[in-house]
């Protein structure tokens, strides 16, 4: 029973998690780019939702579009005001760039968190579920939510995968991320590349916004746990590596709810991070990273 | 390059003399808010010489400093210890912490670093609350002493730790130990076929940096009369010290002073718009990160090529 | 300090620092200073309810035809900020006392500041017992504290007070599990109910405390349910959505009570899309109930200023600032001591009750009397979208009653 329990709740959890890293990872792969702001963006997804389903009765549907919309322009002022502007800047050397676009996404992230506890204050909300009712899995009363969470965080990784493997634009992406200056030279686009991965990376953090706040809720505060816990699954993954991130996002997500149920709920986010100290020490390029 | 024109230390001078003087003329209020910045502005310096010089991606100052500042506050709250001898515990506290942090640092480097000292912040988070009964968790520890309750006395002494820190701290950078770590920030290889040992000196810059971020933590935590995750663990504190130094320019120690002043100063200057104040310091830091990555120092003409 | 010194210093720390007040008219405004987290909804309502009350006793005339004027900060939840401000608010605008926060990590904090700078200080919305033990301890040195809330301690008996009442013996309910946030002011909390619960009759089977950033409360529910208990004890401030959230998607087989802060907001049932429906918190006031005939009139006149209901710390702040105003207006000064005498003559009707402070030899010295005759605060439960009395049953103006997946036990 408790078994199943941990079975379940883990899955859901880590789909999630999985989801809201994934975006991460592709941007890191493609451009070099760790965005900071991350958790800014996941939560602009999930207040705008909230905001127009409930405070302005909208509907979940229209509440649910309007959020990952309103992440995907949020993504893509992040690359053109702020990543942008600094990988073109030729007062940064190019060994600090990493430093630049880290410390200016952080602030970015900053003023989004800023403004939202400003508009909506910092008391955190829920995304209304699109599905309501709970259903019994082997004797397990489990939210529907839940399932369809699950479920549409897999349809989406699914159409990601054919996505990259299956189209001509993903195989550019996939070569932009192990060599761009080959691609450059072969003629194609790089700036065209690196919008159009902008371009996912803000639909995906979008949905993961939404689907997190409606089953973990969100709010202002959430920010920095959010990027927070993506930097973690991506580096324990292997910067860059969309398998790793899979991967390491169910194994921190299984972590966290056995030591939930079988521990402390308070210790949860504990052996996590010292199995994260003590990978990136024994091997510091994560579980499937290519460096 | 280590030497400087005799006008400019004459103005130098001129202008720590009225630094000096300052608590005879502002008042308390004024000297309150600047007390605050000199001990963040040790906090960015000691940074800087980690990130500036060695070119490590330390996102995890706190780290330091909170053990700094938990290692003076409870050997003060918890032994009695009188406040000097409690400072100096903290400061060892941070030494081993800064030394516990380089030996990671000999293997890894950028954003693997920057999470791993990002975990040691969260770690360190995680004792102060589980451990809440020597620690005060949540609710922060209260230490009974104070260094005073005078502003010009808090003041003074908070100019003259910045000063003594700020100076050593130049003088370590521009060092034959500078320019090592600098040497071998950039090209590791390299700074060893030269002859230099690079992990000996790379862990003394971690124990440098700690112990003046850990004194500075201590300084902070008798100065407010409290230590809690609030005000100097939390990663939002980090985040603060990391702009700072990158703001008021990188590789130039009193960059960080300068970034500190006037990251708090403009705080204090925005107040009236309450709320939103944090806002508007995220997007002045912002604007100069990308506009002007040399930081506010970077904006002084006559430093050109220094 | 002479203008010239400010002046001087002015132009070292930036013009606009070091505003020179000239206004030396008559009617020389008395300034109180407000902390406070204005992002939260408590925050916002310890602003709220003071600046409500300085407006109507301005309008009323003043303290002797001095108006209040508010200085009201933010401490972003952060013990550096709020100890800075605090001492700005003494040392720049001379404030005679400093009203506010809800949080009792950060009333920890200034406690000591306003002790050493004999300030009067009024902590209107955090509960931790030890604000007022402080004042106990060392009253000599403490007594400018005043803690104008109630301490967990109390929290904790008006909730078995209104248990009793409504949970045992209407529905015959035994058994209970203590759920409480890792946070300051639930341990004293957490103290009285399970010293409490079993003498009304409520068997305690666990007591459960969690991390205030726990996300998932999955595992905690079904901890809870593998023990049948009838009623869950809440003891949230910093949490209240997600598990309240979780409890109603989950049905969860439970009863939900306690003390559920935010739950108290009106804005709750937006927040949590409804799934508050059930839920049973102790708070300050109830809409629509009189506790005294200044509480609706108070409720009203913030509604039509704010637009919205106001939030328990705006009670407790409103009543504070009368009370201080009151008390100058005895002392006839603006110096600490004569303040701290005065306010602790306080004897007045107030919106939560009748407002009182216990003295020197109190283990909760400088807080709130409690009791039928002074404050209690009131049980109120989501029904249908709308906050109702339950207890006192006096003021009641519904029954409790539970969500479908609830069981009631049978007697």
């Amino acid at each position: 029973m408790l078994a199943i329990q941990i079975l379940i709740d883990g899955f859901a959890i880590s789909t999630l998690y999985a989801l809201g890293a994934l975006g991460f990872t592709l941007i890191f792969g493609v451009s070099g780019v760790l965005n900071l702001a991350h958790g800014g963006l996941m939560v602009i997804a999930a207040m705008i939702a909230w905001y127009l389903d409930t405070s302005l009765g909208f509907g979940p549907y229209v509440g649910a579009l309007a959020g990952v919309a309103v992440c995907l322009v949020a993504a893509l002022v992040t690359y053109g005001g702020i990543v942008r502007p600094i990988e073109n800047s030729r007062a940064v050397p190019a060994h600090e760039r990493e430093l630049f676009v880290l410390t200016a996404t952080l602030l970015w992230g900053v003023m989004i968190q800023e403004s939202l506890s400003y508009a909506f204050t910092n008391s955190p909300i829920t995304v209304q579920p699109l599905i309501a009712g709970t259903v019994s899995i082997l004797g397990v009363r489990t939210p529907i939510n839940e399932i369809f969470i699950a479920a549409v965080a897999w349809a989406v990784m699914g159409a990601l995968w054919l996505l990259v493997n299956r189209t001509q634009v993903g195989r550019r992406l996939l070569a932009a991320s192990i060599n761009p200056r080959a691609l450059t030279l072969l003629g194609f686009e790089l700036d065209r590349i690196y919008l159009f991965v902008w371009v996912i990376y803000g639909l995906l953090a979008g949905i993961a916004g939404v689907l997190l706040g409606s089953f973990l809720g969100s709010g202002s505060d959430y920010v920095p746990g959010l990027t927070g816990s993506a930097f973690t699954i991506v580096v324990l993954g292997g910067l860059g590596s969309v398998s790793g991130t899979l991967i390491a996002a169910y194994i921190v997500g299984y972590i966290e709810t056995v030591t939930a149920y079988l521990v402390s709920p308070s210790l949860r986010e504990v052996p996590a991070l010292i199995l994260l100290v003590v990978v990136i020490y024994m091997r510091p390029q994560g579980l499937l990273g290519r460096r | 390059m280590s030497t400087i024109p005799k006008s400019r230390l004459a103005a130098l001078a001129v202008f720590l003399i009225v630094l000096a003087l300052f608590p005879l003329g502002a008042n308390g209020y004024i000297l309150g808010v600047l007390t605050t910045a000199f001990y963040f502005a040790v906090f960015a310096m000691s940074w800087d010489l980690l990130f500036g010089y060695a070119g490590e991606v330390n996102f995890g100052p706190t780290f330091l400093i909170g053990l700094g500042a938990y290692g003076a506050g409870m050997s003060n709250a918890l032994l009695g210890l009188p406040v000097p001898l409690a400072i100096v515990v903290g400061a060892l506290a941070a030494v081993a912490g800064g030394v516990a942090l380089a030996i990671p640092a000999l293997r890894l480097s950028g954003p693997y670093l920057g999470l791993i000292t990002l975990v040691s912040v969260l770690l360190l988070q995680q004792a102060i609350v589980i451990f809440a009964g020597v620690t005060g968790g949540e609710i922060g520890l209260s230490v009974p002493d104070v260094l005073s309750i005078s502003s010009a006395a808090n003041y003074e002494y908070a100019l003259a730790f910045m000063l003594v820190s700020g100076l050593i701290l130049f003088l370590i950078s521009r060092s034959s130990l500078g320019m090592i770590l600098q040497a071998a920030g950039q090209d590791q290889v390299a700074a060893a076929a030269l002859g230099f040992n690079a992990t000996r000196h790379k862990i003394l810059a971690f124990a440098v940096s700690a112990l003046f971020s850990g004194l500075a933590g201590a300084f902070l935590v008798f100065y407010l009369g409290t230590a809690s995750v609030s005000a100097v663990v939390d990663i939002s504190i980090g985040v603060r010290v990391i702009i700072a130094a990158v703001l008021g320019g990188r590789r130039t120690i009193i960059g960080g002073a300068i970034g500190s002043v006037f990251l708090i100063v403009a705080g204090e200057l925005l107040r009236p718009i309450g709320q939103l104040s944090t806002f508007v310091v995220a997007l002045i830091a912002l604007v100069v990160i990308v506009l002007f990555p040399d930081g506010l120092l970077g904006l002084l003409p006559h430093r050109r090529g220094a | 300090m002479s203008r010239k010194k400010t002046a001087f210093a002015a132009a070292f720390a930036g013009a606009a620092m070091a505003v020179v007040p000239v206004a030396a008219q008559a009617a020389k405004p008395i300034v109180v200073g407000i902390t406070s987290e204005i992002g939260t909804i408590p925050g916002k309502a310890i602003a709220n309810g003071a600046t409500l009350a300085a407006e109507q006793i301005n309008a009323a005339g003043g303290i002797d035809g001095r108006p209040i004027k508010l200085v009201i900060e933010d401490d972003h939840l952060s013990t550096t900020d709020a100890i800075r401000s605090f001492q700005r608010m003494v040392r720049q605008d001379h404030a005679v006392a400093i009203i506010g926060t809800f949080v009792s990590e950060v009333a920890l904090a200034l406690e000591p500041w306003a002790a050493r700078l004999h300030e009067p200080y009024m902590i209107t919305g955090a509960a931790a017992n030890e604000l007022s033990e402080y004042v106990h301890k060392d009253f000599k040195a403490h007594q400018y504290i005043f803690h104008a809330y109630m301490p967990a301690a109390y929290l904790a008996r008006a909730v078995c007070d209104a248990s009793k009442a409504t949970l045992v013996d209407q529905f015959h309910m035994k058994t209970a599990v203590v759920m409480s946030e890792d946070a300051a002011w639930t341990k004293p909390l957490d103290a009285g109910y399970d010293s409490c619960l079993p003498k009304i009759g409520l068997k305690v089977l666990d007591n459960i405390r969690f991390a205030p950033n726990t996300s998932d409360f999955t595992p905690i529910y079904q901890k809870i349910e593998t023990l049948k208990p009838n009623v869950i004890i809440a003891g949230w401030a910093h949490v209240g959505v997600q598990p309240t959230v979780q409890w109603a998607q989950q049905k969860v087989p439970v009863a939900l009570a306690g003390i559920n802060a935010q739950a108290g907001s009106d804005v709750f049932w937006k927040a949590t899309n409804g799934a508050t429906e059930g839920v049973i918190t102790g708070s300050t006031a109830a809409p629509g109930v009189a506790i005294t005939p200044k509480t609706l009139p108070f409720t009203d006149a913030y509604v039509k200023k704010f637009g919205y209901s106001p939030a328990y710390s705006a009670y407790s702040t409103y009543d504070a600032v009368y009370a201080l105003a009151d008390a100058l207006k005895r002392a006839k000064s603006t110096k600490p001591l004569p303040i701290v005498h005065a306010l602790e003559q306080t004897n007045m009707v107030g919106t939560q009750g009748q407002i009182a402070f216990q003295g020197a030899k109190s283990k909760f010295a400088h807080a709130l009397k409690y009791g039928p005759d002074y404050v209690t605060g009131v049980a109120l439960q989501w029904q249908a979208g709308q906050q109702k009395c339950i207890w006192p049953l006096k003021l009641a103006n519904a029954k409790a009653k539970f969500p479908g997946f609830v069981p009631v036990p049978k007697s």
